[in-house]
C-alpha cells in the first residue's frame, strides 16, 4: 500500500504516542508527519499535502473535532482519521456525521489503523481526480465566451432553443451555434455530460 | 472619804489582824516560856524572838510591831525581876533594852526577809502566770495549726484530683487519697522513685528524662504519659509539677498533680483516623472525578506499547528483518511500559489508607505530575492549566500523595468556580515562589466568580460546601494535611476576579 505521494498527518500532543505511531507507519513504509497541537498543523499546512490526517479528539488548545470544523468551513477536504482513549459516543457521531473517515479507540489495532489510513488514501486519491478534473472542467469554462456561457447556463437548465433564443433575444440559429461551439469547448459528447460537469463546478471550490 | 465598811476593812486588815495573830505568838510563847520556867532556871527570852519572827513572818510588819510591844511587856512583867511588875530594875535594865533591839532587830530583818520572799513569790506567780498564758498561746496556735493542716489535707483529699509532693532531689513525698485509690498501691509502695513504675514501659524513661530535667533546670514539669491504674489498667494523663521556692530562691519541694486525660487522648486519636478516613474518602472522591484521566493516563503508553510493538512485528517481517529498528523499538516498549506501570503505581497510591513516609521532593515536580493528572479534567472543562513554577527552589519534606491530594482538591475547585465563565479564557494557573522567610509559597488561582469576604474563612469549615452534591470536606482536609506539614493555607481574593488559594511549606531545616 506504499505511495509515495501521501503522507500521514499525526496530531497528538503526547509525544510517545507520535513515536509509536511514526514507528509503526515507518515500519509499514509509510511517511508521516509529526504534530503537536491542531495549531502546529494549520501553521504548515498548504495544498501540496496530499495524504490523510490522524487526529486526538481532545487536545489542549483546539480540539480536534475544532480543526475538524474548521477544515470544513476553509474548503479544504483531507480525509481525517480520529483517534480517542474514550468512547465518547455522541462525539463519535458528530465527527462521522462531517465525514471523519473512521474513528479509532485507543489502542488500536495495526490492522485497523491500516485499514483506515488505506481508506482515506484511497478517498484522498477521489478527492485529488475529482478535483483535478474540476480543475479541467473550469479550464475549459474559462475559454467560453460571455454569450457562450449564458448558452450554456440556460441549456443545463434544461432550456429548448427556441426558449433560450427567446430570453436572450437572438436567433434560433445563432443559438444552435453556440451550443455546438460549448460542446466542442467542453468536450461533452452529450447534453447530459454538459449537466453533469456544470454540476460538479456548481458544488463550488472545493479547495 | 471611806466609807464604814472600808474603814472595818482597813481597821481589820492594818489593826485588828496583826494584832490578832502577834497576840496569839506571843501566847504561844509566853505559855512555852511559862513551861520551860519550870525547868530551866534561866529566863528563855528567845521564844518571844521567835513569835515576833513569826507574826512579822506570817501576818507582816504590822503584826511584828504588835509583837515586839506585847513581848516587851510580858518579858518586862513576867521575867524580869521583880516579877509580876513592870518596875525593872537598874540590873536588867539592860537586859530588857538588848531584848527590844533584838525584837526590833529580829522583826525588821523577819520583815525584810518576808519582803524579798514576797517579792520572790511575785516575780515566780507572774512567770508563771506568763508560762501558762505563753503555753495556752502555743496550744492554741499549734491547735490552729492542727486545724489548718487538717483542713488542707481534707482539701487536697476533696478535691477530684491526684495530688501529690516531691523533695528538692525528686524523691517522692506525699500523695493524696486519690492518688492512692486510683492506683491501688499504698502510700509505702510509691516512697522513693518507686512511683517510676507507675508509668507505661514506653513512656518511663521519657517522663524519668522530663522529670530530671525538671529538677535540675529547676522548671515547670508538664506532659502527657500512661500510667497505670488499678486493675493493670493503663490511662493517659496529663503530669505537672510546680517547685515551691524560698524567697531566695532555693527549690523546697515540688508540688504535682495528675488530670486524666484519656478520653481527651482517645478522642483524639478517634479523630485522627476519622479525620485520615475522611482524607481517603475524599481521596477516592476525588479520585472518581479524575477516573477519565486516570484511564487516559494509562492508555496514553498502553496505547504507545501496542503501537510499536505492531511497528516491531513490521520491522521483523521485513525482507530482510530490519534487526537495528526492532531492536530500539523493542527497548521502546519496555520504556513505555515502564511508565505505564509507574503510573498504576502512582494512582494505587493516592487510593491506599496507608500514610505514606515524608520523602524530600521538588515541589515543581509534584506539581507538573499533578498538571498531567489533570489534563483530561482541564479539557473536559475547557480550562487552560497554566504553569507559573519558580526555579532552584530547595527541596521539600513532604508526603507526596498528601501534597498531591491538596493540590488536586484546590485546582479542581478552581476549574469548577470557572465552569461558569463564558466568552473570557478560563485559565488556572499554579504558581510556586520563595516565601519571604524562606518558606515556599504554592498559590493556585482562578478567574472565577471569587468568594465572599465573609465567607473566606467559613470554607475550611468541615461540611461547608457551595457545590451541588459537595460533602464540603476537600478544603477543610487540605488544611489539615497542610498544616500537619507545619505550613498554612489560606484564601484571598484574587485581583480582577475570582480567588487565590494559597499555602506554605517550611524547607528542610538542614537546608535553610
Amino acid at each position: 500500500m506504499t505511495d509515495e505521494t501521501m503522507t500521514v498527518f499525526i496530531v497528538d500532543d503526547d509525544e510517545s504516542i507520535r513515536e509509536a505511531l511514526l514507528n509503526l507507519l515507518e515500519s509499514e513504509g509509510l511517511s508521516a508527519r509529526l504534530f503537536a497541537s491542531t495549531e502546529a498543523f494549520l501553521d504548515e499546512w498548504s495544498e501540496q499535502m496530499a495524504g490523510c490526517l490522524v487526529l486526538d479528539v481532545r487536545l489542549p488548545g483546539a480540539s480536534g473535532v475544532e480543526l475538524q470544523e474548521k477544515l470544513i468551513a476553509a474548503g479544504i477536504r483531507i480525509p481525517i482519521i480520529f483517534m480517542t482513549a474514550h468512547g465518547d459516543v455522541p462525539m463519535v457521531r458528530k465527527v462521522m456525521k462531517a465525514g471523519a473517515v473512521e474513528f479509532l479507540s485507543k489502542p488500536f489495532q495495526r490492522e485497523e489503523l491500516l485499514t483506515a489510513i488505506q481508506q482515506a488514501f484511497n478517498l484522498e486519491r477521489e478527492i485529488a481526480s475529482e478535483r483535478a478534473e474540476r480543475r479541467a472542467i473550469e479550464e475549459r469554462m474559462a475559454t467560453l465566451s460571455p454569450r457562450e456561457v449564458e448558452v450554456l447556463e440556460l441549456v443545463t437548465e434544461g432550456m429548448l432553443n427556441k426558449q433560450i433564443a427567446g430570453a436572450l433575444e437572438i436567433s434560433e440559429i445563432t443559438v444552435k451555434l453556440h451550443r455546438r461551439k460549448v460542446m466542442e469547448k467542453m468536450r461533452a459528447n452529450s447534453l447530459a455530460e454538459l449537466v453533469k460537469m456544470t454540476e460538479r463546478i456548481r458544488k463550488g471550490p472545493i479547495r | 472619804m471611806f466609807s464604814a465598811e472600808e474603814f472595818f476593812v482597813w481597821l481589820f486588815r492594818l489593826v485588828l489582824k496583826p494584832f490578832a495573830a502577834a497576840g496569839a505568838f506571843v501566847l504561844v510563847a509566853f505559855l512555852w516560856t511559862l513551861l520551860l520556867q519550870q525547868i530551866l532556871v534561866y529566863p528563855l527570852v528567845f521564844l518571844f524572838l521567835c513569835a515576833v519572827m513569826g507574826s512579822t513572818w506570817f501576818a507582816g510588819r504590822m503584826a511584828g510591831l504588835f509583837a515586839v510591844i506585847l513581848s516587851s511587856f510580858c518579858v518586862a512583867f513576867f521575867f524580869i525581876p521583880p516579877v509580876f511588875s513592870f518596875a525593872i530594875d537598874r540590873s536588867s535594865k539592860s537586859y530588857l533594852i538588848a531584848y527590844i533591839v533584838s525584837a526590833f532587830a529580829a522583826a525588821i530583818v523577819t520583815s525584810m526577809k518576808r519582803r524579798t520572799e514576797g517579792m520572790i513569790r511575785h516575780a515566780r506567780d507572774e512567770l508563771e502566770l506568763r508560762v501558762a498564758e505563753r503555753t495556752a498561746e502555743l496550744e492554741k496556735s499549734y491547735r490552729e495549726l492542727q486545724r489548718r493542716e487538717r483542713e488542707l489535707r481534707e482539701l487536697t483529699e476533696a478535691i477530684p484530683q491526684q495530688i501529690w509532693s516531691a523533695a528538692p532531689d525528686g524523691t517522692f513525698e506525699y500523695c493524696n487519697q486519690h492518688l492512692l485509690t486510683l492506683v491501688g498501691r499504698t502510700d509505702s509502695e510509691l516512697r522513693g522513685n518507686q512511683f517510676l513504675e507507675l508509668f507505661h514501659e514506653e513512656d518511663r524513661e521519657h517522663f524519668a528524662a522530663a522529670w530530671k530535667a525538671a529538677i535540675f533546670g529547676g522548671e515547670r514539669l508538664e506532659g502527657e504519659w500512661r500510667i497505670c491504674c488499678a486493675g493493670q489498667k493503663y490511662r493517659w494523663f496529663l503530669v505537672r509539677a510546680l517547685p515551691q521556692r524560698t524567697a531566695d530562691g532555693t527549690i523546697t519541694r515540688w508540688y504535682g498533680a495528675l488530670i486524666d486525660v484519656d478520653d481527651r487522648e482517645r478522642v483524639q486519636q478517634q479523630l485522627a483516623r476519622t479525620q485520615s478516613e475522611f482524607a481517603r474518602l475524599s481521596r477516592v472522591l476525588s479520585m472518581g472525578e479524575m477516573a477519565v484521566s486516570i484511564a487516559h493516563e494509562i492508555n496514553q503508553p498502553l496505547t504507545a506499547v501496542v503501537t510499536h510493538g505492531y511497528a516491531c512485528l513490521g520491522w521483523l517481517r521485513a525482507e530482510p528483518p530490519n534487526l537495528e529498528k526492532a531492536r530500539s523499538t523493542t527497548q521502546k516498549i519496555v520504556d513505555e511500559g515502564t511508565r505505564a506501570g509507574a503510573v498504576v503505581q502512582r494512582i494505587r497510591a493516592l487510593f491506599s489508607r496507608d500514610t505514606m513516609p515524608r520523602e524530600s521532593v521538588d515541589i515543581n515536580a509534584v506539581i507538573r505530575e499533578m498538571a498531567r493528572l489533570l489534563r483530561d479534567t482541564s479539557l473536559r472543562q475547557e480550562t487552560r492549566i497554566r504553569l507559573q513554577l519558580a526555579g532552584g527552589l530547595p527541596p521539600v519534606e513532604i508526603d507526596r500523595v498528601q501534597m498531591q491530594q491538596v493540590l488536586l482538591n484546590l485546582a479542581v475547585n478552581g476549574m469548577e468556580a470557572m465552569s461558569a465563565i463564558t466568552g473570557r479564557r478560563r485559565e488556572l494557573l499554579i504558581g510556586t515562589s520563595l516565601g519571604p522567610s524562606g518558606e515556599i509559597l504554592v498559590r493556585v488561582e482562578d478567574s472565577g466568580a471569587g468568594i465572599a469576604p465573609e465567607d473566606a474563612e467559613r470554607v475550611f469549615d468541615p461540611f461547608y460546601s457551595t457545590k451541588e452534591g459537595g460533602i464540603g470536606v476537600g478544603l477543610s482536609i487540605c488544611r489539615s494535611i497542610i498544616e500537619a506539614h507545619e505550613g498554612r493555607l489560606w484564601t484571598e481574593p484574587r485581583p480582577g476576579g475570582g480567588s487565590i488559594f494559597q499555602f506554605t511549606v517550611p524547607v528542610d531545616a538542614h537546608d535553610r
